[in-house]
Protein backbone atom coordinates (compact mmCIF):
# COMPACT_ATOMS: atom_id res chain seq x y z
CA UNK A 1 0.00 0.00 0.00
CA UNK A 2 1.42 3.38 -0.84
CA UNK A 3 1.52 5.20 2.25
CA UNK A 4 0.17 8.85 2.17
CA UNK A 5 2.07 12.44 1.56
CA UNK A 6 1.55 13.39 5.49
CA UNK A 7 2.76 10.12 6.63
CA UNK A 8 5.45 9.88 4.16
CA UNK A 9 6.79 13.20 5.23
CA UNK A 10 6.60 12.13 8.83
CA UNK A 11 8.61 9.23 8.20
CA UNK A 12 11.29 10.88 6.40
CA UNK A 13 11.58 13.47 9.00
CA UNK A 14 11.93 10.97 11.25
CA UNK A 15 14.61 9.49 9.33
CA UNK A 16 16.60 12.62 9.03
CA UNK A 17 16.41 13.46 12.79
CA UNK A 18 17.71 9.70 13.48
CA UNK A 19 20.86 10.42 10.72
CA UNK A 20 21.17 13.07 12.72
CA UNK A 21 21.75 11.67 16.04
CA UNK A 22 23.81 8.88 14.94
CA UNK A 23 26.23 11.18 12.99
CA UNK A 24 26.29 13.34 16.15
CA UNK A 25 27.19 10.31 18.07
CA UNK A 26 29.37 9.10 15.88
CA UNK A 27 31.55 11.51 14.41
CA UNK A 28 30.72 14.43 16.27
CA UNK A 29 31.42 13.95 19.32
CA UNK A 30 34.61 12.53 19.25
CA UNK A 31 37.57 13.98 20.98
CA UNK A 32 39.43 15.25 17.92
CA UNK A 33 36.13 16.68 16.31
CA UNK A 34 35.61 19.03 19.38
CA UNK A 35 39.03 20.00 19.66
CA UNK A 36 39.15 21.22 16.00
CA UNK A 37 35.74 22.71 15.71
CA UNK A 38 35.76 24.68 18.73
CA UNK A 39 39.39 25.31 19.25
CA UNK A 40 40.34 25.93 15.44
CA UNK A 41 38.39 29.26 15.06
CA UNK A 42 39.75 30.75 18.17
CA UNK A 43 43.27 30.23 16.87
CA UNK A 44 42.91 31.29 13.19
CA UNK A 45 40.85 34.34 15.15
CA UNK A 46 43.65 35.52 17.94
CA UNK A 47 46.60 34.92 15.15
CA UNK A 48 45.07 37.50 13.07
CA UNK A 49 43.21 39.88 15.35
CA UNK A 50 46.13 40.76 17.82
CA UNK A 51 46.66 44.41 18.26
CA UNK A 52 44.09 45.03 15.38
CA UNK A 53 41.84 47.12 17.85
CA UNK A 54 38.82 45.77 15.91
CA UNK A 55 36.71 46.56 18.73
CA UNK A 56 34.48 43.86 20.41
CA UNK A 57 31.36 43.92 18.65
CA UNK A 58 33.60 43.53 15.26
CA UNK A 59 35.67 40.85 16.72
CA UNK A 60 33.00 39.28 17.99
CA UNK A 61 31.34 38.60 14.32
CA UNK A 62 34.65 37.84 13.04
CA UNK A 63 34.69 35.22 15.45
CA UNK A 64 31.18 33.64 15.42
CA UNK A 65 31.78 33.91 11.20
CA UNK A 66 35.19 31.68 11.80
CA UNK A 67 33.26 29.41 14.09
CA UNK A 68 30.40 28.85 12.05
CA UNK A 69 32.55 28.43 9.22
CA UNK A 70 34.99 25.78 10.42
CA UNK A 71 32.59 23.79 11.92
CA UNK A 72 29.42 23.40 9.87
CA UNK A 73 31.77 22.93 6.70
CA UNK A 74 34.80 20.45 8.05
CA UNK A 75 33.17 17.35 9.19
CA UNK A 76 30.84 16.77 6.16
CA UNK A 77 33.84 15.79 3.57
CA UNK A 78 35.56 13.25 5.89
CA UNK A 79 31.96 11.46 7.28
CA UNK A 80 30.70 10.58 4.08
CA UNK A 81 33.54 9.31 1.92
CA UNK A 82 34.70 7.53 5.12
CA UNK A 83 31.09 6.13 5.10
CA UNK A 84 31.48 5.04 1.71
CA UNK A 85 34.60 3.52 2.31
CA UNK A 86 33.32 1.44 5.57
CA UNK A 87 30.12 0.53 3.66
CA UNK A 88 27.91 2.42 6.11
CA UNK A 89 26.64 4.33 3.38
CA UNK A 90 25.32 1.65 1.75
CA UNK A 91 23.00 0.96 4.85
CA UNK A 92 21.37 5.15 3.99
CA UNK A 93 21.12 4.20 0.53
CA UNK A 94 18.61 0.71 0.98
CA UNK A 95 16.88 2.21 3.18
CA UNK A 96 13.64 3.16 2.12
CA UNK A 97 13.90 7.13 2.57
CA UNK A 98 14.73 9.95 -0.21
CA UNK A 99 18.31 10.70 -1.07
CA UNK A 100 17.09 14.51 -0.18
CA UNK A 101 16.43 12.84 3.59
CA UNK A 102 20.06 11.59 3.92
CA UNK A 103 21.30 15.11 2.62
CA UNK A 104 18.79 16.80 5.02
CA UNK A 105 20.02 14.58 7.89
CA UNK A 106 23.77 15.25 7.17
CA UNK A 107 23.24 19.01 6.66
CA UNK A 108 21.14 19.32 10.18
CA UNK A 109 23.91 17.65 11.92
CA UNK A 110 26.96 20.26 10.79
CA UNK A 111 24.54 22.83 11.57
CA UNK A 112 23.95 21.73 15.28
CA UNK A 113 27.27 21.21 15.89
CA UNK A 114 28.10 24.69 14.45
CA UNK A 115 25.30 26.43 16.42
CA UNK A 116 26.34 24.81 19.81
CA UNK A 117 29.70 26.15 18.88
CA UNK A 118 28.99 29.22 18.49
CA UNK A 119 27.35 29.79 21.69
CA UNK A 120 30.97 29.29 23.38
CA UNK A 121 32.36 32.69 21.24
CA UNK A 122 28.54 34.21 22.18
CA UNK A 123 29.67 33.54 25.87
CA UNK A 124 33.02 35.20 26.17
CA UNK A 125 32.19 38.59 24.17
CA UNK A 126 28.90 38.89 25.97
CA UNK A 127 30.17 37.94 29.54
CA UNK A 128 34.46 38.66 29.39
CA UNK A 129 34.24 41.34 27.03
CA UNK A 130 30.81 43.00 27.31
CA UNK A 131 30.07 42.51 24.11
CA UNK A 132 25.93 43.44 23.39
CA UNK A 133 23.52 42.00 21.67
CA UNK A 134 21.13 44.41 20.72
CA UNK A 135 18.97 42.75 17.94
CA UNK A 136 18.63 38.68 19.16
CA UNK A 137 16.33 37.70 16.69
CA UNK A 138 18.29 38.65 13.70
CA UNK A 139 21.32 37.26 15.32
CA UNK A 140 19.39 33.88 15.57
CA UNK A 141 18.33 33.93 12.06
CA UNK A 142 22.30 34.62 11.18
CA UNK A 143 23.92 31.70 13.21
CA UNK A 144 20.49 29.23 11.92
CA UNK A 145 21.51 30.24 8.40
CA UNK A 146 24.86 30.99 8.04
CA UNK A 147 25.00 26.99 9.57
CA UNK A 148 22.94 25.34 7.23
CA UNK A 149 24.48 27.27 4.61
CA UNK A 150 28.15 25.93 5.52
CA UNK A 151 27.58 22.26 6.55
CA UNK A 152 25.47 22.06 3.17
CA UNK A 153 28.31 23.48 1.57
CA UNK A 154 31.04 20.64 3.10
CA UNK A 155 28.29 18.29 2.57
CA UNK A 156 28.88 20.05 -1.83
CA UNK A 157 32.63 18.76 -1.00
CA UNK A 158 31.76 15.38 0.36
CA UNK A 159 29.29 14.52 -2.59
CA UNK A 160 32.20 13.94 -5.41
CA UNK A 161 32.15 10.66 -6.12
CA UNK A 162 35.30 8.97 -3.87
CA UNK A 163 35.83 6.24 -1.30
CA UNK A 164 39.24 8.23 0.01
CA UNK A 165 39.11 10.48 2.57
CA UNK A 166 42.33 12.34 1.24
CA UNK A 167 40.73 12.51 -2.18
CA UNK A 168 37.41 15.21 -1.13
CA UNK A 169 39.86 16.70 1.98
CA UNK A 170 42.73 18.09 -0.33
CA UNK A 171 40.56 19.99 -2.85
CA UNK A 172 38.35 20.61 0.52
CA UNK A 173 40.47 22.61 2.46
CA UNK A 174 42.51 23.95 -0.03
CA UNK A 175 39.05 25.72 -1.31
CA UNK A 176 38.05 26.62 2.21
CA UNK A 177 41.13 28.41 3.78
CA UNK A 178 41.62 30.98 0.93
CA UNK A 179 37.97 31.72 1.34
CA UNK A 180 39.31 33.23 4.79
CA UNK A 181 40.84 35.90 3.35
CA UNK A 182 38.68 37.24 0.46
CA UNK A 183 35.51 36.98 2.41
CA UNK A 184 36.10 40.09 4.87
CA UNK A 185 36.98 38.33 7.84
CA UNK A 186 40.31 39.48 8.08
CA UNK A 187 39.95 42.17 5.44
CA UNK A 188 37.42 44.06 5.29
CA UNK A 189 35.01 44.01 2.16
CA UNK A 190 35.62 48.08 2.05
CA UNK A 191 39.48 47.88 1.94
CA UNK A 192 39.76 45.38 -0.98
CA UNK A 193 40.62 45.72 -3.65
CA UNK A 194 38.09 46.19 -6.66
CA UNK A 195 38.73 43.27 -8.71
CA UNK A 196 39.46 41.11 -5.56
CA UNK A 197 36.24 42.47 -4.05
CA UNK A 198 34.48 40.91 -7.30
CA UNK A 199 35.87 37.51 -6.42
CA UNK A 200 34.89 37.80 -2.88
CA UNK A 201 31.20 37.91 -3.69
CA UNK A 202 31.38 34.28 -5.36
CA UNK A 203 32.37 33.34 -1.82
CA UNK A 204 28.99 32.07 0.63
CA UNK A 205 31.46 33.22 3.69
CA UNK A 206 31.50 36.98 2.32
CA UNK A 207 27.44 36.87 3.26
CA UNK A 208 27.88 35.09 6.16
CA UNK A 209 30.13 37.44 8.03
CA UNK A 210 28.53 40.24 6.27
CA UNK A 211 25.37 39.02 7.77
CA UNK A 212 26.85 38.70 11.26
CA UNK A 213 27.65 42.41 11.03
CA UNK A 214 24.65 43.15 10.34
CA UNK A 215 23.66 41.76 13.67
CA UNK A 216 26.57 42.46 15.73
CA UNK A 217 27.74 45.95 14.72
CA UNK A 218 27.31 48.56 11.87
CA UNK A 219 29.71 47.44 9.87
CA UNK A 220 27.85 45.58 7.25
CA UNK A 221 28.55 46.66 3.78
CA UNK A 222 26.14 44.44 2.23
CA UNK A 223 22.44 45.02 1.97
CA UNK A 224 20.25 42.59 4.34
CA UNK A 225 18.62 41.50 2.10
CA UNK A 226 21.21 40.44 -0.06
CA UNK A 227 23.09 38.95 2.76
CA UNK A 228 19.87 36.31 3.95
CA UNK A 229 19.08 35.79 -0.43
CA UNK A 230 22.57 34.73 -0.65
CA UNK A 231 22.60 32.67 2.55
CA UNK A 232 19.20 30.85 1.75
CA UNK A 233 20.10 30.72 -1.98
CA UNK A 234 23.34 28.97 -0.85
CA UNK A 235 21.75 26.61 1.26
CA UNK A 236 19.22 25.59 -1.43
CA UNK A 237 22.46 25.61 -4.27
CA UNK A 238 24.91 23.03 -2.28
CA UNK A 239 21.86 20.65 -1.57
CA UNK A 240 21.02 20.88 -4.98
CA UNK A 241 24.24 20.17 -6.35
CA UNK A 242 25.10 17.17 -3.49
CA UNK A 243 21.75 16.01 -5.04
CA UNK A 244 23.23 15.94 -8.53
CA UNK A 245 26.58 14.55 -7.44
CA UNK A 246 25.15 11.91 -5.17
CA UNK A 247 23.10 10.74 -8.13
CA UNK A 248 25.99 10.62 -10.20
CA UNK A 249 28.04 8.32 -7.22
CA UNK A 250 25.18 5.89 -7.97
CA UNK A 251 25.69 5.45 -11.60
CA UNK A 252 29.32 5.22 -11.25
CA UNK A 253 28.75 2.92 -8.27
CA UNK A 254 30.44 4.84 -5.58
CA UNK B 1 -0.12 -18.00 -9.80
CA UNK B 2 2.25 -16.18 -7.06
CA UNK B 3 4.61 -13.06 -7.75
CA UNK B 4 8.21 -13.90 -7.54
CA UNK B 5 10.11 -12.53 -5.14
CA UNK B 6 12.70 -11.42 -7.07
CA UNK B 7 12.79 -11.74 -10.74
CA UNK B 8 15.46 -10.27 -12.74
CA UNK B 9 14.89 -8.95 -16.62
CA UNK B 10 18.03 -8.50 -19.12
CA UNK B 11 19.71 -6.91 -15.75
CA UNK B 12 22.88 -5.46 -17.52
CA UNK B 13 25.63 -3.51 -15.94
CA UNK B 14 28.43 -1.14 -17.97
CA UNK B 15 31.51 -0.28 -16.59
CA UNK B 16 33.32 1.62 -19.27
CA UNK B 17 33.88 -0.15 -21.91
CA UNK B 18 33.54 -3.17 -19.70
CA UNK B 19 30.18 -5.18 -19.48
CA UNK B 20 30.62 -6.72 -15.92
CA UNK B 21 26.78 -7.78 -16.15
CA UNK B 22 25.04 -9.55 -19.72
CA UNK B 23 21.34 -9.44 -19.91
CA UNK B 24 20.62 -12.05 -16.62
CA UNK B 25 17.28 -13.23 -16.03
CA UNK B 26 16.17 -15.24 -13.51
CA UNK B 27 13.17 -15.07 -11.09
CA UNK B 28 13.01 -16.66 -7.29
CA UNK B 29 9.92 -17.95 -5.58
CA UNK B 30 9.03 -16.34 -2.35
CA UNK B 31 10.40 -19.23 0.14
CA UNK B 32 13.40 -20.65 -1.42
CA UNK B 33 16.89 -20.13 -0.71
CA UNK B 34 18.56 -19.09 -4.40
CA UNK B 35 22.30 -19.32 -4.52
CA UNK B 36 24.61 -17.30 -7.01
CA UNK B 37 27.49 -18.69 -7.75
CA UNK B 38 30.73 -17.58 -9.50
CA UNK B 39 34.49 -16.64 -9.37
CA UNK B 40 35.83 -13.98 -8.21
CA UNK B 41 34.86 -10.80 -11.02
CA UNK B 42 31.85 -12.85 -12.64
CA UNK B 43 29.60 -10.23 -11.14
CA UNK B 44 27.95 -11.26 -8.87
CA UNK B 45 28.46 -8.46 -6.33
CA UNK B 46 27.47 -6.52 -8.89
CA UNK B 47 24.27 -7.99 -9.74
CA UNK B 48 23.72 -7.69 -5.74
CA UNK B 49 23.95 -4.30 -5.60
CA UNK B 50 21.95 -3.68 -8.59
CA UNK B 51 18.73 -5.36 -7.01
CA UNK B 52 19.25 -3.98 -3.99
CA UNK B 53 19.59 -0.49 -5.72
CA UNK B 54 23.04 0.61 -4.61
CA UNK B 55 23.45 0.84 -8.35
CA UNK B 56 21.64 1.89 -11.46
CA UNK B 57 21.56 -0.94 -13.88
CA UNK B 58 22.67 0.43 -17.42
CA UNK B 59 19.54 -1.52 -19.27
CA UNK B 60 17.00 -4.32 -18.09
CA UNK B 61 15.45 -4.20 -14.47
CA UNK B 62 14.44 -6.36 -11.77
CA UNK B 63 11.12 -6.40 -9.63
CA UNK B 64 10.98 -7.18 -5.89
CA UNK B 65 7.55 -8.49 -4.60
CA UNK B 66 6.64 -7.19 -7.84
CA UNK B 67 7.89 -3.74 -7.14
CA UNK B 68 10.29 -2.30 -9.76
CA UNK B 69 13.76 -1.41 -8.60
CA UNK B 70 14.50 1.55 -11.03
CA UNK B 71 10.88 3.32 -10.90
CA UNK B 72 9.82 2.42 -7.56
CA UNK B 73 12.78 2.26 -5.27
CA UNK B 74 11.20 3.29 -2.23
CA UNK B 75 8.39 0.01 -2.19
CA UNK B 76 11.06 -1.63 -3.38
CA UNK B 77 13.67 -1.14 -0.32
CA UNK B 78 10.98 -1.90 1.81
CA UNK B 79 10.78 -5.35 0.62
CA UNK B 80 14.63 -6.48 1.27
CA UNK B 81 17.35 -6.46 4.04
CA UNK B 82 20.80 -6.67 3.40
CA UNK B 83 23.82 -7.88 4.11
CA UNK B 84 26.82 -7.04 2.44
CA UNK B 85 30.47 -8.85 2.65
CA UNK B 86 32.13 -5.83 5.11
CA UNK B 87 30.30 -6.07 8.43
CA UNK B 88 29.12 -2.31 7.78
CA UNK B 89 27.72 -1.86 11.52
CA UNK B 90 28.50 1.53 13.48
CA UNK B 91 31.16 0.75 15.86
CA UNK B 92 31.30 3.44 17.69
CA UNK B 93 27.70 2.58 18.52
CA UNK B 94 26.69 -0.21 21.00
CA UNK B 95 25.17 -3.40 19.48
CA UNK B 96 21.95 -2.05 20.87
CA UNK B 97 22.52 1.41 19.38
CA UNK B 98 23.05 0.08 15.88
CA UNK B 99 19.74 -1.85 15.95
CA UNK B 100 17.79 0.83 17.23
CA UNK B 101 19.02 2.93 14.17
CA UNK B 102 18.39 0.54 11.97
CA UNK B 103 14.83 0.20 12.98
CA UNK B 104 14.43 4.12 13.13
CA UNK B 105 15.40 4.17 9.75
CA UNK B 106 12.65 1.57 8.52
CA UNK B 107 9.95 3.62 10.70
CA UNK B 108 9.99 0.07 13.45
CA UNK B 109 7.72 1.46 16.11
CA UNK B 110 10.16 2.32 19.15
CA UNK B 111 8.53 -0.80 21.29
CA UNK B 112 8.49 -3.24 18.68
CA UNK B 113 11.99 -1.54 18.15
CA UNK B 114 13.17 -2.24 21.70
CA UNK B 115 11.81 -5.66 21.85
CA UNK B 116 12.95 -7.17 18.20
CA UNK B 117 16.62 -6.46 19.14
CA UNK B 118 16.31 -8.03 21.99
CA UNK B 119 14.81 -10.92 20.54
CA UNK B 120 17.39 -11.23 17.55
CA UNK B 121 20.52 -11.09 19.72
CA UNK B 122 19.10 -13.47 22.07
CA UNK B 123 18.80 -16.15 19.10
CA UNK B 124 21.94 -15.31 17.84
CA UNK B 125 23.41 -15.47 20.85
CA UNK B 126 25.51 -12.07 21.07
CA UNK B 127 22.56 -10.85 23.99
CA UNK B 128 25.90 -11.03 26.22
CA UNK B 129 27.20 -7.85 24.28
CA UNK B 130 23.97 -5.62 23.68
CA UNK B 131 25.20 -2.86 25.18
CA UNK B 132 29.02 -2.92 24.07
CA UNK B 133 30.36 -0.81 21.92
CA UNK B 134 30.06 -3.25 18.39
CA UNK B 135 34.08 -1.83 18.17
CA UNK B 136 34.56 -4.56 21.04
CA UNK B 137 33.02 -7.40 18.93
CA UNK B 138 34.90 -10.02 17.25
CA UNK B 139 34.58 -10.56 13.54
CA UNK B 140 32.16 -13.36 13.79
CA UNK B 141 29.41 -11.26 16.23
CA UNK B 142 30.28 -8.05 13.99
CA UNK B 143 28.62 -10.59 10.63
CA UNK B 144 25.71 -11.48 13.56
CA UNK B 145 24.88 -7.93 14.35
CA UNK B 146 25.04 -6.83 10.71
CA UNK B 147 22.55 -9.72 9.91
CA UNK B 148 20.46 -8.30 12.90
CA UNK B 149 20.48 -5.16 11.66
CA UNK B 150 19.21 -6.06 8.32
CA UNK B 151 16.31 -8.38 10.16
CA UNK B 152 15.32 -5.79 12.26
CA UNK B 153 11.94 -4.23 9.99
CA UNK B 154 11.38 -7.80 9.76
CA UNK B 155 11.97 -7.98 5.51
CA UNK B 156 10.80 -10.85 2.82
CA UNK B 157 13.90 -11.23 0.98
CA UNK B 158 16.98 -10.82 2.60
CA UNK B 159 20.40 -10.59 0.55
CA UNK B 160 23.42 -12.03 1.80
CA UNK B 161 26.83 -11.05 -0.10
CA UNK B 162 29.43 -13.83 0.75
CA UNK B 163 27.97 -14.46 4.59
CA UNK B 164 30.95 -16.81 5.96
CA UNK B 165 33.61 -15.16 4.65
CA UNK B 166 36.20 -14.55 6.68
CA UNK B 167 34.72 -16.63 9.45
CA UNK B 168 36.34 -19.71 11.49
CA UNK B 169 34.60 -22.90 11.15
CA UNK B 170 32.20 -22.57 14.30
CA UNK B 171 31.11 -19.02 12.84
CA UNK B 172 30.36 -20.26 9.15
CA UNK B 173 28.14 -23.28 11.03
CA UNK B 174 26.24 -20.55 13.22
CA UNK B 175 25.45 -18.22 10.05
CA UNK B 176 24.55 -21.45 7.82
CA UNK B 177 22.23 -22.16 10.46
CA UNK B 178 20.83 -18.97 11.29
CA UNK B 179 19.83 -18.98 7.29
CA UNK B 180 17.99 -22.13 7.61
CA UNK B 181 16.06 -20.90 10.71
CA UNK B 182 15.02 -17.46 8.59
CA UNK B 183 14.25 -19.44 5.74
CA UNK B 184 12.02 -22.65 7.98
CA UNK B 185 10.27 -18.86 9.06
CA UNK B 186 9.52 -17.99 5.89
CA UNK B 187 12.09 -15.70 4.30
CA UNK B 188 13.16 -15.63 0.55
CA UNK B 189 16.71 -15.70 0.93
CA UNK B 190 19.34 -14.46 -2.01
CA UNK B 191 23.04 -15.34 -1.33
CA UNK B 192 26.24 -14.78 -3.42
CA UNK B 193 29.13 -17.19 -2.93
CA UNK B 194 32.12 -18.71 -4.14
CA UNK B 195 32.17 -21.11 -0.79
CA UNK B 196 30.39 -24.20 -3.20
CA UNK B 197 29.85 -26.47 -0.46
CA UNK B 198 27.71 -23.51 1.36
CA UNK B 199 25.97 -23.44 -1.40
CA UNK B 200 25.26 -27.32 -2.00
CA UNK B 201 23.97 -27.42 1.73
CA UNK B 202 22.06 -24.17 1.96
CA UNK B 203 20.38 -23.67 -1.75
CA UNK B 204 17.05 -24.87 -2.99
CA UNK B 205 18.51 -24.03 -6.64
CA UNK B 206 22.21 -21.79 -7.61
CA UNK B 207 22.94 -19.91 -10.67
CA UNK B 208 26.34 -19.97 -11.77
CA UNK B 209 27.41 -16.85 -13.22
CA UNK B 210 30.45 -16.94 -15.62
CA UNK B 211 31.99 -13.38 -17.36
CA UNK B 212 28.59 -11.70 -16.29
CA UNK B 213 26.31 -14.01 -18.06
CA UNK B 214 24.02 -16.97 -16.33
CA UNK B 215 25.96 -20.37 -17.80
CA UNK B 216 23.64 -22.34 -15.73
CA UNK B 217 20.63 -22.54 -13.02
CA UNK B 218 19.00 -25.26 -11.45
CA UNK B 219 19.13 -27.73 -7.89
CA UNK B 220 22.17 -28.23 -7.04
CA UNK B 221 21.81 -32.07 -7.91
CA UNK B 222 20.35 -31.64 -10.88
CA UNK B 223 23.13 -29.95 -11.97
CA UNK B 224 25.50 -32.54 -11.05
CA UNK B 225 23.26 -34.66 -13.25
CA UNK B 226 24.68 -33.18 -15.77
CA UNK B 227 28.16 -34.10 -15.39
CA UNK B 228 27.97 -37.63 -14.90
CA UNK B 229 31.49 -38.17 -16.59
CA UNK B 230 33.44 -36.18 -13.68
CA UNK B 231 33.24 -39.24 -11.14
CA UNK B 232 36.42 -40.18 -9.21
CA UNK B 233 37.86 -43.01 -7.19
CA UNK B 234 39.83 -41.54 -4.54
CA UNK B 235 42.80 -43.71 -2.65
CA UNK B 236 45.36 -43.34 0.30
CA UNK B 237 47.88 -45.98 0.44
CA UNK B 238 50.40 -46.57 3.05
CA UNK B 239 53.33 -46.23 2.50
CA UNK B 240 52.59 -44.29 -0.85
CA UNK B 241 54.75 -45.60 -3.96
CA UNK B 242 57.05 -43.08 -5.12
CA UNK B 243 55.56 -42.24 -8.49
CA UNK B 244 51.85 -43.56 -7.42
CA UNK B 245 50.19 -40.79 -8.98
CA UNK B 246 51.45 -40.84 -12.55
CA UNK B 247 51.09 -44.31 -12.65
CA UNK B 248 47.83 -44.39 -11.47
CA UNK B 249 46.76 -41.56 -13.71
CA UNK B 250 47.64 -44.39 -16.83
CA UNK B 251 45.30 -46.94 -15.67
CA UNK B 252 42.57 -47.55 -17.94
CA UNK B 253 39.64 -45.09 -18.13
CA UNK B 254 41.55 -42.59 -15.93
CA UNK B 255 41.57 -38.91 -17.20
CA UNK B 256 43.39 -37.32 -14.62
CA UNK B 257 45.05 -38.06 -11.73
CA UNK B 258 45.60 -35.31 -8.69
CA UNK B 259 46.85 -35.45 -5.03
CA UNK B 260 44.76 -34.14 -2.28
CA UNK B 261 47.11 -34.34 0.50
CA UNK B 262 47.78 -38.24 1.52
CA UNK B 263 45.19 -39.35 -1.01
CA UNK B 264 45.18 -39.49 -5.32
CA UNK B 265 42.21 -38.89 -6.53
CA UNK B 266 41.62 -40.29 -10.07
CA UNK B 267 38.87 -39.07 -12.82
CA UNK B 268 37.31 -41.39 -15.01
CA UNK B 269 33.92 -41.90 -16.27
CA UNK B 270 33.90 -45.48 -15.17
CA UNK B 271 34.86 -46.31 -11.50
CA UNK B 272 34.28 -50.08 -11.72
CA UNK B 273 36.60 -50.30 -13.87
CA UNK B 274 39.26 -48.31 -11.95
CA UNK B 275 38.23 -49.96 -8.52
CA UNK B 276 40.04 -53.21 -8.83
CA UNK B 277 43.13 -51.91 -10.70
CA UNK B 278 44.01 -49.82 -8.08
CA UNK B 279 43.44 -52.61 -5.88
CA UNK B 280 45.62 -54.32 -7.52
CA UNK B 281 48.54 -51.91 -7.84
CA UNK B 282 48.32 -51.90 -4.32
CA UNK B 283 48.94 -55.43 -4.06
CA UNK B 284 52.06 -55.39 -6.22
CA UNK B 285 53.42 -52.73 -4.51
CA UNK B 286 52.70 -54.21 -0.97
CA UNK B 287 50.59 -50.96 0.04
CA UNK B 288 48.03 -50.94 2.67
CA UNK B 289 45.17 -49.33 1.40
CA UNK B 290 43.75 -46.90 4.14
CA UNK B 291 41.15 -45.75 2.22
CA UNK B 292 39.26 -46.37 -0.95
CA UNK B 293 36.15 -44.44 -1.95
CA UNK B 294 34.10 -43.57 -4.90
CA UNK B 295 33.13 -40.12 -5.60
CA UNK B 296 29.59 -38.63 -7.69
CA UNK B 297 30.11 -35.51 -9.24
CA UNK B 298 30.07 -32.41 -6.88
CA UNK B 299 28.66 -29.42 -7.04
CA UNK B 300 32.41 -27.71 -7.29
CA UNK B 301 32.91 -29.74 -10.41
CA UNK B 302 29.97 -28.25 -12.30
CA UNK B 303 30.92 -25.14 -10.99
CA UNK B 304 34.56 -25.62 -12.51
CA UNK B 305 33.47 -27.10 -15.75
CA UNK B 306 31.06 -24.25 -16.40
CA UNK B 307 33.26 -21.71 -15.57
CA UNK B 308 36.23 -23.62 -18.05
CA UNK B 309 38.46 -23.91 -15.22
CA UNK B 310 40.47 -27.03 -14.96
CA UNK B 311 40.67 -29.37 -12.17
CA UNK B 312 44.71 -29.27 -12.31
CA UNK B 313 44.51 -25.54 -11.77
CA UNK B 314 41.55 -26.05 -9.16
CA UNK B 315 44.06 -28.14 -7.04
CA UNK B 316 46.83 -25.23 -7.14
CA UNK B 317 44.31 -22.90 -5.78
CA UNK B 318 41.88 -25.58 -4.27
CA UNK B 319 38.42 -23.99 -3.86
CA UNK B 320 36.75 -24.51 -0.42
CA UNK B 321 33.97 -27.39 -0.11
CA UNK B 322 35.69 -30.59 -1.58
CA UNK B 323 34.58 -32.12 1.60
CA UNK B 324 31.10 -32.16 0.76
CA UNK B 325 31.52 -34.07 -2.21
CA UNK B 326 28.80 -37.35 -2.68
CA UNK B 327 30.68 -40.26 -1.26
CA UNK B 328 30.24 -44.09 -2.56
CA UNK B 329 29.30 -46.90 -0.59
CA UNK B 330 32.23 -48.95 -1.04
CA UNK B 331 34.56 -47.65 0.92
CA UNK B 332 36.80 -50.49 2.43
CA UNK B 333 38.49 -49.82 5.20
CA UNK B 334 39.51 -47.01 7.98
CA UNK B 335 42.84 -46.06 9.71
CA UNK B 336 45.20 -43.41 10.57
CA UNK B 337 46.39 -41.17 7.30
CA UNK B 338 50.24 -41.31 6.88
Amino acid sequence: MKPSLWSRISDEAAQAWAILVKDMRVYYLQPPMIMYGLVLPFFIFFSFSVKRNLGIQCSMANLLALTTFFTASSAGPVIVPLERRERTYDRLMTAPMSLWTVLLGKTLVGALFAIAASIIPLIVGIVLLGAQINALPLVIVTVLLTTAAFSAFGLFFASFPAQSVGTIMMPSTLMRWPLLFISGVFIPLTDMDPWLRVISYISPLTYGQDLLHHALDSKAVLPLGLDLGAMALGVVLFLVIAYLLHQRSRKLGY
Amino acid sequence: MAIPAIEAKELTRDYGAMRAVDHISFAVQAGEVFGFLGPNGAGKTTTLRMLTTLLEPTSGTALLNGFDITRQGYGARRQFGVVPEESNVYRELTGRQNLLFSGQLYRVPKAERERRAVELVTKFGIDNKLDALADTYSRGMRRKLTICMALMHRPSILFLDEPTAGLDVRGQRSIIEFIRLLNAEGMTIFLTTHQIEEANQLCNRVAIINGGKIAAIDTPERLKQTIQDVQSVEVALDPCPTGAQDALGRLPTVTTAVTHGDKIRLYTPDPSQVLPAVMEYAVERGARIVSLNTLGPSLEDVFLKITGQSIAKETEEPLEGRQGRGRGSCAVSGGDSH
